[in-house]
């Protein structure tokens, strides 16, 4: 597995093989507030990087993340739709939302310690 | 721009890390532990919020009969020691605010939104009605929740629900806007932090704006500025129960011709079936008439997405149907509060 990289949008993702997971940062989690539903996509769509893949509606605002790459998204995960709070408490960790199979490798995400610098 | 303000807690939320949001020109606190767990203290036990932004004016007793000419309730012949709140209109019966009034014996407190204190104060100017302006040399808390009265009853004399009281350091009513049972308490600065280390001291937890605002939706009361605003009358805003001032009132014909021919918009109570959010600003449409979402957010006791909608007229049908980022999302009209 590579490093975690994140994107300007403040989406993660970590890239395996063909495959990448992708989530939202801590700070995102942070400035949307408590996050009290989601919406997944469905396993099989087709997604261009920059498109809106997830839909998160929190207590303060409603926020989307977007696809890092050219995706076909092959899991879910499906206990956010119970536990929605899971990105709140372990945005990095247990709060992943999908996993997508690689159309076209573009891992130009920023490294942790750039993330940083891009939010401070 | 100008600076925003602060109140005298502003270090103390600072400390207690809390998330700062700029609110009427205020530095204020958004939450502490995050808005849902805020909710529940509140819903379950007791939570105390700083509302030392909202304007604080000192009226005199010998201008009641000209203040009652300004709002739509009967404060004139309201027993002393009791609060009552109201709406200020417009000579086309228009919401200029609403507030709160605690009445004593010798003054009258009016309590009125931050964003609205100037209009106020503007509004009282223009009527001839003199005040002495108290929102910079106190604080104002409100203790609320389901504890909150067996818990604040060990540090003040708690008066009857809608009542007022006072003693050498609090100015106080059993009031609130979260839909539970509490004080609002005015307090001199320099008594204010003590006020609060009891509070905390009996497990009162510390909460924000953000769980006022999920609060007080969820107990279906309106804030100023969506529900209420310079376009929107008492009755529009099915606040027809407040309009009990007995003599003329500015605005009264206008909203006595609403009332009688029905013309009117109407805003509606609308929850939905679906995990997403219809916020402020969404257009929805039962059957053929329009409306827009003036507050929209979860319940979180219920579990599911509720808000209120202004229709341009009277919705016959219950099915509503939002545009959510250009999904049509259905949702019920409800004639019953959220919550029993």
């Amino acid at each position: 597995m590579s490093e975690t990289k994140y994107l300007e949008t403040h989406e993660w993702y970590i890239v395996d093989g063909d495959n990448f997971t992708v989530g939202i940062s801590d700070f995102a989690q942070g400035e949307l507030g408590d996050i009290v539903f989601i919406t997944l996509p469905e396993v099989g769509q087709e997604f261009n990087k920059g498109d809106a893949i997830v839909e998160v509606e929190a207590t303060k605002t409603v926020a989307e993340a977007y696809a890092p790459m050219n995706c076909v998204i092959t899991e879910v995960n499906s206990n956010l739709e119970a536990e929605p709070e899971l990105i709140n408490s372990d945005p990095v960790g247990d709060g992943w939302m999908v996993k997508a199979e690689i159309k076209e490798m573009d891992d130009s995400g920023m490294t942790y310690q750039e993330y940083e610098s891009f939010i401070s | 721009m100008s600076e925003l303000k602060t109140t005298s807690l502003y270090e103390f939320h600072l400390n207690k890390n809390s998330k700062m949001i700029d609110f009427a020109g205020w530095s204020m606190p958004f939450s502490y532990d995050g808005t849902l767990k805020e909710h529940n203290y509140v819903r379950q036990s007791a939570g105390y919020f700083d509302v030392s932004h909202m304007g604080r004016l000192r009226l005199s007793y010998s201008q009641i009969e000209d203040i009652n000419y300004l709002i739509c309730s009967e404060l004139n012949e309201l027993d002393n020691t009791k609060a009552l709140y109201s709406i200020f209109t417009s000579d086309t019966g228009t919401a200029i605010d609403d507030v709160i009034f605690w009445k004593f014996e010798d003054d009258l407190i009016l309590i009125c939104n931050a964003s609205n204190t100037s209009k106020i104060k503007n509004h009282l100017d223009t009527n001839s009605i003199n005040y002495e302006d108290l929102t910079d040399e106190t604080d104002l808390i409100a203790v609320q929740g389901n504890k909150a009265i067996s818990i604040i009853e060990e540090m003040m004399v708690i008066p009857n629900k809608f009542s007022t009281s006072k003693d050498s350091k609090y100015i106080y009513a059993r009031t609130g806007y979260t839909g539970e049972d509490g004080v609002e308490v005015m307090l001199d600065q320099k008594d204010t932090l003590k006020f609060i280390q009891q509070l905390e001291a009996k497990g009162v937890m510390p909460c924000g704006l953000g769980s006022r605002d999920t609060l007080r939706l969820e107990a279906s009361l309106p804030l100023y500025g969506f529900e209420l605003t310079d376009d929107i009358t008492p009755v529009e805003a099915g606040l027809k129960w407040t309009l009990s001032n007995k003599s003329d009132y500015m605005g009264k014909s206008v909203i006595e011709e609403q009332i009688n021919s029905k013309q009117h918009k109407y805003l509606k109570r609308f929850k939905l079936n679906a995990k997403q959010i219809a916020r402020t600003g969404t257009v929805c449409k039962a059957g053929n008439i329009n409306g827009i979402v003036t507050s929209g957010n979860i319940s979180p006791i219920l579990g599911y997405p509720i808000g209120f909608a202004m229709f341009e007229t009277n919705p016959s049908d219950n099915l509503v149907e939002f545009d959510i980022r250009g999904n049509l999302i259905e949702g019920n009209l409800l004639d019953k509060r959220f919550l029993s």
